[in-house]
């Protein structure tokens, strides 16, 4: 599970000995659901990320008297453009530092690598320096970095998050466990460059129906209910399709239903998409395998299983 | 982190924020009732918020619908806190007492005397709604039975029934401009696909396929068939009596405590009919005002007798197989889905 950010800091260093402060990140496996949102009047993008442990990014961030971050591997350069920020927003405790990424988190598949990156930049330079901020504090440097971020900085809650301003609409409380099979949506999962990809224009009917999926996702939230999770997904999965179109998704939602998921979650943004089931019931491992069945009848060769965490 | 619960005490900012969403009652397990105070304030104030956005409406614009019962009481209310001119084109079906609230509001109200040869007071309504444009050009007419955002309005009510019941099998409501029932329902549909939509319509009503005639039961249905209804979103219709509908009203409140006016009665008594026969299902009936206009009718057992309607009427519905089927008093067809010409 991602590190919590309030409790990472460790006690204060001395001055007089830089130590190496250290973050993970877990991967994400896109959106429960994502839409626009009505608070204080305000129409806002926001989304509820479906976290996913198969994959995590570890981020060490070593003190240095040089000014300014340099990253490992040079390429993670979004990191070190969070690592910078994290370092202004403190008041430069110290000039710069090194910074090394360990991931195993696919690229550009709606796994949310470089939200990871940046996210773990931020964490392991607030616990190098000692130094605390808040997960909405979190997510505006986050945002800075790489003009969108996922919610992962809130742990395991169920956060409506507004992607693009790195803030929480409205916190719903600890999120379920949930089992997935996770699958690519395009052939030979060449992969979707997220943020190239225009914000998605709703249609006013569209923006109002927004509204009961929200709804539903707080008192499914509420009753630990991972059946009613499932249909938010599931509508909210729908209610993409217009934007960014998964093939042959009435074949997956007959699968699903078919297997006895309780719903179909997408990125999306991305091309990775997951069948849901509620962790805690008997019937699950086999209902897991029969879908993969299933899906494997559709064409669909590469999956994988994870349960988001207890 | 944690953030604060969503308050569930604030102050509301005004009587239409603090009232236009329905209490949520239980009546018995998966029985529940939406009860409005005064149901069309949500479509008025959400309809008027779109047309402000797309800036259809301005300082200096005169507000003109025609209406006869609570939209025009909606629209008053939402019109009068905003400072635009309203005009409202009624017929006698206006009583006196509505008459004097909306003019309370500041409403101008116009009462047509005639009806049309065909379509009725509705159409004489629209007829003299037409005129009314020419002469305020700077004027905006919500059109509650054509504008989209009537049944766009009804998202929150779906939200408020998710979040409150999760997710309803069925859903029953009286039906006039089709925002309420078509709405709601499509909304619910994203999260519940197979949800039973009813439709509680009366005797002599256009809009599921009677010829249009006079009715004693307002409130629902129409001499017109509004584009607003979306018929393939009903699974049943019911075309229920006065009878039926008024001594349902008094037996809500007198079982149940609900004050409330007809058209809830009618769509309460349908809702009853089935749950009992599907006693597994969650079933929610939207109630759409409250009873203090018919204090002088519907619950006044003098005029109950003057009617000739102090008596329960059909106890159960008769199943039709065609809209223009005789069965009387109460009767409903498995409409399917269809389309409005298909089921004729």
């Amino acid at each position: 599970m991602t590190e919590d950010l309030a409790v990472a800091a460790p006690a204060p260093a001395t001055v007089a000995s830089p130590r190496a402060g250290s973050f993970r990140v877990d991967a994400h496996h896109g959106e429960i659901l994502q839409g626009v949102f009505v608070t204080d009047g305000r129409l806002r993008r926001g989304l509820v990320t479906l976290p996913c442990p198969l994959y995590s990014t570890r981020a060490t961030f070593l003190p240095t008297d040089d000014a300014g971050t340099t990253v490992r591997p040079a390429w993670r350069s979004k990191a070190r453009r969070a690592a910078d920020l994290t370092l202004g927003r403190l008041g430069h405790p110290v000039p710069g530092g090194l910074l090394d990424i360990t991931s195993d988190i696919p690229l550009c598949r709606g796994f949310g690598s470089s939200t990871a990156d940046v996210t773990s930049a931020i964490g392991a330079v607030l616990a190098a320096t000692g130094r605390r901020l808040s997960p909405a504090e979190v997510g505006a440097l986050a945002v800075e970095a790489e003009t969108a971020s996922d919610s992962l900085m809130y742990g395991g809650r169920a956060v409506v998050f507004a992607h693009r301003e790195g803030e929480p609409i409205e916190d719903l409380g600890e999120l379920m466990p949930v089992a997935v099979l996770g699958f690519g949506t395009s052939p030979g999962g060449r992969g979707v460059d997220t943020l190239e990809l225009p914000p998605a224009r709703y249609t006013s009917w569209e923006i109002e129906a927004f509204r009961p999926l929200r709804g539903l996702l707080r008192r499914a939230v509420r009753d630990g209910d991972a059946g009613l999770l499932g249909r938010v997904a599931t509508a909210s999965t729908v209610l993409n399709q217009r934007h960014l179109p998964i093939p042959g998704l009435d074949d997956v939602l007959a699968a699903a239903r078919a297997a006895g998921a309780t719903g179909v979650q997408v990125a999306h943004s991305g091309d990775v998409a997951g069948l849901l089931f509620d962790a805690g019931d008997p019937e699950t491992p086999a209902r897991l395998e029969f879908a993969a069945a299933r899906l494997a009848a559709l064409g669909v060769t590469e999956t994988w299983q994870f349960e988001t965490e207890r | 982190m944690t953030l604060a619960a969503p308050v569930s005490h604030s102050v509301s900012r005004s009587v239409v924020e603090a009232t236009e969403l329905p209490r949520i009652i239980r009546i018995r397990p998966g029985f529940h009732v939406a009860a409005f105070g005064l149901m069309k304030l949500l479509p008025a104030r959400f309809m008027l918020d779109r047309a402000e956005e797309r800036g259809e409406v301005g300082p200096g614009t005169t507000v003109l619908e025609t209406s006869s019962g609570t939209f025009g009481l909606g629209l008053a209310m939402v019109c009068r806190l905003r400072g635009y001119p309203l005009t409202i084109v009624g017929d006698p079906a206006i009583d006196a007492p509505l008459k004097r609230r909306l003019e309370h509001l500041g409403a101008r109200v116009e009462i047509c005397p005639e009806p049309s040869p065909v379509g009725g007071f509705q159409r004489a309504r629209l007829d003299r709604l037409e005129e009314l444009r020419a002469e305020y050009p700077n004027h905006w007419v919500p059109g509650q039975y054509s504008n989209p955002d009537n049944p766009r309005s009804y998202a929150l009510v779906a939200e408020q029934l998710a979040e409150t019941i999760g997710v309803p099998d069925c859903l029953v409501g009286a039906v006039g401009s089709g925002g309420s029932t078509s709405g709601t329902s499509s909304f619910l549909r994203m999260l519940v696909p197979d949800l039973t939509l009813i439709g509680v319509d009366t005797q002599r009503s256009a809009i599921f396929g009677q010829p249009d005639g006079p009715r004693v039961l307002r409130g629902l249905g129409n001499s017109l068939v509004p584009p607003n209804v979306e018929h393939t979103g009903y699974d049943q219709v019911h075309w229920i009596g006065a009878a039926e509908a008024f001594a349902a009203t008094r037996d809500l409140y007198a079982r149940h405590c609900l004050f409330m006016g007809p058209t809830s009665g009618a769509s309460f008594k349908v809702a009853d009919w089935f749950s009992r026969r599907n006693p597994d299902a969650t079933v929610v009936a939207l109630l759409p005002d409250e009873g203090y206009r018919y204090q002088d009718t519907v619950y006044s057992d003098e005029w109950l007798r003057a009617q000739g309607l102090a008596h329960t009427g059909a106890a159960e519905p008769y199943e039709v197989v065609a809209p223009t089927e005789p069965g009387g008093s109460w009767t409903w067809l498995n409409w399917g889905r269809r389309s409005l010409a298909d089921a004729s």
